[in-house]
């Protein structure tokens, strides 16, 4: 049987390579087939008809006709530009931060309708946050909860509740956590070969309830110290980097920007 | 590093092949048929393309004022006593900055960045000319009238400009930022709603 020469498909698009003149190649998480590089020709020209759909953090719906290297973008119509997080550059950079992470935890071909809720729920809970610049600095919280799911949903969820060694029940009390072991330590196993951070009795509640949260939106409003804060973020950012195994981008910015 | 020649080229020619590959916009194809073309041409075009492209990293530099590339710093634009001082544009690339001086519309003055703000990339502000263009303001000796933010529409381009607002809300400068609208030509059906929803929030009086 041949394949029929167009398909359709709805996806978040991730990052653009600018290609030859006024091409874009776009990486998309599709709802139909997973990651999907597809080409859109002459979408840089301001003329074109293509314009403006792919920038990163576009939903977009998609007719593509099939190539012999790379598939192309015969129609494309935006669904959700998600104007609320492009309006700072700190909800930006929050959004990459989502976007990084689905490219860097999906495979192509393998589609997990999931991964792409769990993406556009986290970038509308993002753009609802006030603007960082505005005073107060709005909580990272719903990007620490992407992180634990899409580790969830990768098959990569850290152990919370046993000690990842020994298997004991973890006693309310200071404890140790190995991304590379596979999550929380009791305090009497020293894995080998591993990095080793501290985990407060605080900074565990806070993944727990994370965890436990059915959906980003669902977030209660946590009244947390900073050093709380910092904790869970360092701590989910060591897990996600391991996993991947290279240093997040988006976070280093996230970092850097934070002038305010 | 060149690997041993594809058969039936020479590994000069592959070096040039590749060199020309790792070039913006130059596939391989491309590179192979420019790579061909340089080739054939006679000796002194040769040199004096090869020359061409010594000189201009011999020769060219950063502006001290606006940090377009230049010969000799100051730049003819900022050494031009015609032009507007109370103005300032910023662009992400030489080539901006070339394009809006082809309209012939603006008469103030520039400041590139060489780039945009892009986490995805780690490039942050530290990485393209911005603290130039808080020190430049800073150092300013009459206060500014007018900054206008041409930084590209996109998504990094976009987070510059938000970027450079937030940063210089409290100075009291007016920043503005290019009018975003429908491209000449175009046709309303096509625009998407992004491009569509900012030609509506800038529209302008008929006058
Ligand atoms: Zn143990
Ligand atoms: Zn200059």
């Amino acid at each position: 049987m041949t394949q029929p020469r167009t398909y359709r498909a709805v996806g978040l698009t991730l990052r653009k390579s600018p290609v030859g003149e006024a091409d874009i190649i776009s990486s998309l998480y599709t709802r139909e087939h997973g990651k999907l590089d597809v080409l859109a020709r002459g979408a840089r020209r301001l003329t074109s008809k293509l314009m403006g759909h792919f920038e990163p953090l576009t939903l977009v719906r998609l007719s593509i006709a099939r190539g012999r290297t790379l598939d192309t973008v015969a129609e494309a119509e935006v669904v959700n530009a998600f104007p609320d997080v492009k309006s700072d550059y700190a909800s930006v950079a929050r959004g990459l931060h989502v976007a990084e992470l689905v490219d860097g935890f999906s495979a192509s071909s393998s589609s997990n309708p999931l991964v792409l809720d769990l993406a556009l729920q986290t970038l509308r809970v993002i753009g609802s946050q006030p603007a960082v610049g505005d005073g107060e600095l709005s909580s990272d919280l719903p990007l620490r909860y992407f992180d634990l799911r899409i580790l969830n949903l990768s098959g990569f969820m850290p152990e919370l509740f046993q000690c990842v060694e020994c298997g004991a029940e973890l006693e309310p009390e200071l404890h140790r956590y190995a991304a590379g072991a596979g999550g929380a330590l009791c305090s009497d196993c020293i894995p080998d070969d591993v990095a080793v951070r501290p985990l407060s009795l605080d900074a565990l509640k806070v993944l727990r309830l994370l965890h436990r949260t059915g959906s980003v939106d669902q977030l209660p409003n946590l009244n947390m110290p900073a050093t709380v804060h910092a904790e869970v973020s360092a701590l989910c950012t060591e897990t996600v980097q391991y996993w991947l195994d290279r240093q997040l981008r988006s976070q280093a910015f996230i970092d850097a920007t934070k002038f305010a | 590093m060149t690997s041993d020649p594809t058969p039936g080229t020479t590994r000069s020619l592959g070096q040039l092949i590749d060199r020309l590959h790792q070039l913006p916009g130059i596939g391989p194809k491309s590179a192979q048929r420019i790579a061909y073309h340089i080739a054939h041409i006679p000796d002194d075009e040769a040199r004096a393309l090869a020359d061409a492209i010594v000189a201009v990293k011999d020769m060219i530099l950063f502006c001290d004022e606006c940090r377009n590339l230049t010969d000799a710093s100051p730049c003819a634009i900022c050494a031009n006593p015609q032009r507007n001082r109370d103005q300032i544009c910023v662009v992400e690339e030489s080539r901006d900055l070339v394009a809006l001086e082809r309209t012939r519309v603006y008469r103030g003055m520039y400041h590139v960045l060489h780039g945009a703000l892009s986490p995805l990339n780690g490039i942050g502000p530290e990485d393209i000319h911005l603290p130039q263009l808080f020190a430049r303001l800073q150092n300013q000796d009459n206060p500014l009238q007018e900054l206008i933010v041409a930084t590209n529409p996109t998504l990094e381009g976009d987070a510059t400009a938000d970027f450079i607002h937030r940063r210089l809300a409290d100075t009291g400068i007016r920043i503005t930022r290019l009018a975003l609208g429908l491209p000449v030509g175009g046709s309303l059906e096509f625009a998407d709603e992004t491009t569509l929803s900012r030609a509506i929030a800038g529209r302008n009086a008929l006058e």
